[in-house]
């Protein structure tokens, strides 16, 4: 466990052998070096069994090496589910095998296996609910074996964000055919981005053997890495995923804690091939990998994978793996080939040269295993006699390491993303792709070119058709030599005694597979939602292939009208933290947020507003709010209302537009006034309020709601846009800061700091608007009323805000001003009986149900929403806002609570706060229309379930004169 | 060959990537049919096309957003005089021309350096690459999930990108901009 033996250079591209690492393993310390994966570290430490599969809790080593398989995942601390061949093994990291019971090595539900027999596929969709009632009781035990890894619920979020990237041509895939494409693209002037999922660029050349003295690939690589290297239009993502394909080549792709969202003019897809198992008995034993895993592990990490090995293959590059696997010191025991004779006749005789023997025409029929099925310890060999059958007679060999590999699939997941079609071609007993979109293309043994030299001239290929298509000039072309056929027909050799893998994923053997389209289905779809085929973690990725050959057999039909089930995005398992990236949660400040921050605010959101509720310490909400209203009653009070939405209306139409807009008349409203404002869409609904002020005769102030004025403001640019009138409409909220100076002593306060404007009551009316100087800033002055008190609106540009601010505090200070918050605010119109649009009203409030026909311009022959509101009046009023109160001290309704009518709700609490002015618990509320008569009582409904009766009274529970907010 | 590695940018230098807060500098808005004719007539020069900016002679910019509205960026040069003077002396008259008061509406950030592109990558889909984006272009967009509008006023050869967006929203698109400058040892310089 603990041995740093190694293969010596040039073997471990990818490993530092001057930086040892230690961790700990399933509770065993183990060794490694810098560059090493998990399963690497735990493979060149002499251990093998890395996982238990899914359902049978079968042994598992690693099967690809390359993160394409389910045999890798562990558990870390705070992730479970890591795949061990792709995550970096880290000093003093902590891992731990999954999905056991006991300890990995001796797990007790092993014995699960000798039971697949009555465990079919779908046995539990027809075991568990029968009786009625059993599922009750099997549901807590299949769920406790359900799932693999555990969660940290304690884990702390990592920092993940996303970028975009703009390129001309992005490459995905940087073997061969990736890196002679971009060089391609590149030079011919392109801006290229070159996508790789692993360490370093290369790809197959990194592992993978093309000739017999076997330099070739070393070589090519070197010289296309200088390249690409010294040229400045290439960028590299490395370990970076392209794990989606969308359209007009929208590229999410993933590395380390960030999503780039790639925007590539083209697009070439240069992602090879995956290398295929061989279906036999066992096949998924420790010791058992793809023959590509066997190379990768040599020449990556320089982990001699066995002592002596076999190889079965269905195309010459095993043949190469041999003679890479007998230079690293493994003694071939045997090559086994499906075919009857290899491609490459020089193969053969470097074969006998080199004494391995050889096994044409045969497979492996079974592999053999000591007790508990660790690893592998032989072969039984057989003769193939037909398509899946093999002869009756053959012969065993001793290995601990079996090489398999029965031909390619093209990484097509991507492609079919893009509307590409897979079409089985049977001459090569290979899918292929075609239909691919406009500027879209692959290259390489994607797209069927397995010999490097046509792999190289496929990539210029595409670069060239690419690059033209920019309007660059292309590279030239070269010629296309012969191709081998890589993949053997038929390399599925089902035993009686099953164990027989096809998705190694979901422990799916060929019978599961066949007795799947025996059940009626027979749709590759219907297989893979019956069967779970194709649905673990390596999505089919060699499951595909033979699952299609197994339905296309037993349906009758031919592979490629079978198909492989539809790919869709993620191509390999994401997180949601890639997903979600850096959150963005805009907010808004006043320009006099530092003023509030400062004399103590406690902040509330208000939309996306940052809002002072009051001023005082967090836990004293009641008696702030309380003091605050108190004093805007009896002194004087300062409040930021700079969130108020602000549009101006100007030109020769202006006064047309909100004729059009609003329930009110604005035409003869006098310049120098203000109107109530109330708006309804063309349902009758009331979205909005606020008051219109006339500055000039083609100049009105429009207010609105904080939350409602973006959409106001799309609302007059929207209607205006079919109008056509000749009017400006400018959003001035952000412009204007502005602050509601309220109480009996305001215009005290307001009169030392303000110029050129009569104040008196007289000369300065409520609902007046006038144009002034306040503290020497240009101001608009507006006399309302929302807080029922006497006040100014005094509107000033945003950057004099804190200038403002500062004058009328240091104006009041004599006076005893303090500023209020928004909690302060709403209990003060509460009292006056003011509604809040949105909060007092819903998605179906109509102007007669909160008493607003006041608000209507009856005689106007048009406003948005006038024909609804006349409908709405001629039905019976359903439902109506009213006041109610409760004495103090009574439970207090909350916003929401439901106001009953016998055993029906007739409506909702809209507002409600307990009135220091009033000494009563006062709010509003929908009750139906027969239950809105002042002094009849409507049954609430509050915490706990707790009825109470409140009195419903007339409008407005405070100064129902007036008096107060127009002296 | 550039390693899109994030580690691959944490060796950069500081001046790499700046953040200037231009927020207190003059700026000015005109709409309407008659506001070029006016611009023009105050000595303006005025882009041909909506989304185009052009230098004037002190420096400032005008920008252009639509068929008939300007945006008049302040120059450092006079501290933004120029504009505030225009903005003080317009009166509202018979003339389809009003004044929008983009300085109170909008904060004005400048990003600058080589990576200025590369930053606002992470904050915006639109494509600021110089090749993509070059000076004098325009983009009214979204960027960190508000509304913005991305200047090109590159010069000398330093890649600069000015961003105006509503002002109330300043702290946090100034914290999310500091925030995807972080890699690149970006800070505020002023």
């Amino acid at each position: 466990m603990n041995s740093l033996t190694r293969l010596p250079a040039p073997m471990g591209l990818l490993i530092d052998r001057e930086r040892p690492l230690r961790f700990v393993f399933d509770g065993q310390a183990c060794q490694g070096f810098a560059g090493d994966s998990i399963a690497s570290a735990l493979l060149g430490s002499g251990r093998w069994l890395l996982s238990r599969s899914f359902k049978y809790h079968r042994p598992r080593g690693p099967l690809s090496l390359a993160g394409q398989d389910a045999n890798t995942l562990v558990q870390l601390p705070d992730e479970p589910n890591v795949l061990a061949d792709m995550e970096a093994a880290r000093d003093g990291q902590v891992v731990e095998g999954q999905n056991f019971n006991g300890s990995l090595e001796h797990d007790r539900d092993a014995y699960l296996g000798k039971f697949s027999r009555f465990m079919p596929v779908g046995f539990y969709y027809r075991s568990f609910y029968k009786p009625k009632g059993m599922w009750k009781v099997w549901e807590p035990l299949i769920r406790k074996k359900a799932g693999l890894g555990v969660l940290d619920l304690g884990f702390k979020p990592q920092y993940h964000d996303k970028a975009y990237l703009f390129v001309d041509v992005a490459v995905i895939g940087g073997g061969p055919a990736g890196l002679r494409a971009a060089l391609d693209a590149a030079t011919a002037g392109a801006k290229v981005l070159l996508i790789e999922q692993q360490p370093v660029l290369g790809g197959s050349l990194t592992y993978a053997r093309f000739d017999i003295a076997g330099t070739r690939a070393s070589h090519l690589r070197q010289a296309l890495l200088d390249a690409v290297e010294a040229h400045p239009n290439i960028q590299v993502l490395l370990q970076a995923t392209c794990n989606g394909w969308f359209t007009d080549n929208y590229l999410p792709v993933i590395q380390h804690t960030r999503l780039y969202k790639v925007r590539a003019t083209r697009c070439l897809v240069t992602a090879g091939a995956f290398d295929q198992p061989v279906v036999f008995r066992n096949n998924d034993l420790p010791g058992i990998m793809l023959t590509s895993a066997a190379q990768r592990l040599m020449k990556l990490y320089a982990v001699k994978p066995g002592q002596r090995a076999v190889v079965l293959t269905g195309h010459d590059d095993g043949y190469l793996a041999a003679l890479d696997l007998q230079d690293q010191g493994v003694a071939v025991a045997a090559l086994v080939d499906m075919r009857a004779a290899p491609a490459d006749a020089a193969l053969a005789s470097e074969l006998k040269r080199r004494d391995i023997p050889l096994h044409l025409g045969s497979t492996v029929y079974e592999a053999l295993h000591d007790k508990g099925l660790r690893h592998v310890s032989g072969v039984d060999i057989r003769p193939i006699t037909g398509q899946g059958k093999v002869g009756t007679q053959g012969l065993r060999l001793a290995c601990d390491l079996l090489c398999m590999s029965a031909g390619y699939m093209p990484v097509y997941q991507l492609l079919c993303q893009a509307g590409g079609k897979l079409a089985y071609d049977v001459v090569r007993d290979a899918f292929s792709l075609s239909n691919l979109p406009v500027g879209l293309a692959i290259a390489g043994s994607v797209n069927g070119r397995h010999h490097l030299d046509n792999v190289l001239a496929d990539a210029t290929r595409a670069a060239a058709e690419a690059v033209a298509a920019l309007g660059l000039p292309a590279p030239a072309l070269t010629a296309f030599g012969p191709e081998a056929k890589v993949n053997f027909p038929w390399p599925i050799f089902p035993h009686p005694k099953g164990k027989d893998f096809v998705d190694f994923d979901e422990d799916l053997q060929v019978r599961d597979i066949v007795n799947a389209t025996r059940s009626g289905y027979r749709d590759v779809q219907l297989v893979k939602r019956f069967s779970t085929v194709g649905m673990g973690p390596s999505q089919g990725r060699h499951s595909a292939l033979p699952t299609a050959r197994l339905v296309a057999q037993a349906t009758g039909r031919s592979i490629s009208e079978t198909g492989v089930t539809t790919a869709r995005p993620p191509f390999q398992a994401e997180k949601l933290a890639h997903v979600a990236g850096r959150a963005f949660d805009p907010y808004r400040q006043t320009p006099m947020h530092r003023r509030h921050v400062a004399a103590g605010a406690k902040m509330m959101p208000a939309g996306i507003w940052q809002r002072p509720a009051y001023y005082g310490k967090p836990d004293e909400r009641e008696r702030c709010m309380q003091e605050e209203a108190r004093h805007v009653r009896e002194k004087v009070g300062l409040i930021d209302v700079s969130t108020l939405g602000g549009l101006d209306v100007r030109g020769p139409d202006a006064a047309e537009l909100l004729e059009r807009l609003y329930t009110f008349g604005f035409a003869k409203l006098a310049i120098g006034r203000t109107r109530y404002a109330l708006m309804t869409n063309e349902h009758g609904v009331v979205i909005d309020d606020g008051v219109c002020a006339r500055l000039s005769e083609q100049h009105f102030y429009v207010t609105a709601t904080t939350s409602g004025v973006d959409r106001i403001y799309q609302q007059m640019l929207k209607w205006n846009a079919q109008w056509r009138l000749d009017v400006d409409i400018t959003n001035v909220t952000a412009a204007l800061a502005a602050v509601n100076l309220a109480g009996p002593l305001s215009r005290q306060v307001l009169a030392t700091v303000c110029e050129g404007v009569d104040l008196s009551a007289e000369a300065f009316p409520y609902l007046g608007v006038r144009l002034g100087k306040v503290a020497g800033i240009a101001a608009r002055i507006l006399r309302v009323g929302f807080v029922g008190e006497l006040g100014y609106e005094v509107h000033v540009p945003a950057r004099h805000a804190e200038r403002l601010w500062d004058a009328l505090m240091q104006a009041g200070a004599g006076l005893g001003i303090r500023p209020f918050g928004v909690e302060a605010q709403r209990l003060l119109r509460l009292e006056k009986g003011h509604v809040i649009i949105s909060q007092d009203t819903d998605g179906m409030t109509h102007p007669a149900e909160i008493d607003m026909q006041w608000a209507i311009g009856r005689k106007k022959p048009f406003f948005v929403g006038k024909r609804s509101i006349e409908i709405l009046e001629a039905q019976p009023l359903k439902r109506k806002l009213v006041g109610f109160t409760l004495p103090k001290g009574s439970p207090q309704p909350l916003e929401g609570h439901l106001v009953l009518d016998g055993p029906d709700i007739s409506g909702n609490v809209t507002s409600c706060e307990y009135s220091q002015t009033l000494g009563q618990i006062i709010g509003l509320a929908y009750a139906g229309a027969h239950q809105a008569t002042p002094g009849m009582h409507i049954p609430i409904r509050v915490e706990g379930g707790v009825m109470v009766n409140a009195k419903v009274v007339q409008l407005p529970f405070h100064d129902p004169d007036n008096l107060r907010q127009e002296r | 060959m550039t390693n899109l590695n994030t580690q691959a940018f944490l060796s950069n230098g500081p001046q790499t990537c700046a953040l200037t807060d231009l927020t207190d500098l003059p700026r000015v808005g005109f709409r309407g049919s008659d506001s070029a004719g006016y611009l023009q007539a105050h000595g303006y020069h005025l882009p041909s096309l909506p989304n185009q900016a052009l230098r004037q002679d002190d420096g400032g910019w005008v920008v252009r957003l639509s068929a008939s509205e300007y945006l008049l960026l302040g120059s450092l040069s006079d501290q933004g005089a120029r504009v505030a003077a225009q903005e003080a002396e317009w009166v509202q008259g018979a003339q389809r021309n009003y004044l929008l008061p983009r300085q109170d509406s909008h904060a004005w950030l400048q990003v600058s350096g080589q990576h200025c592109s590369a930053v606002m990558a992470k904050l915006c889909g639109v494509d600021l690459r110089a090749e993509a984006f070059p000076v004098g272009a325009v983009a009214q967009t979204s960027a960190a999930r508000i509304n913005v509008i991305v200047v090109n006023v590159a010069s000398e050869g330093v890649p600069r990108l000015q961003i105006l967006f509503d002002r109330p929203s300043l702290a946090y698109f100034r914290e999310a901009m500091l925030d995807a400058m972080a890699e690149f040892d970006g800070r505020l310089v002023g």
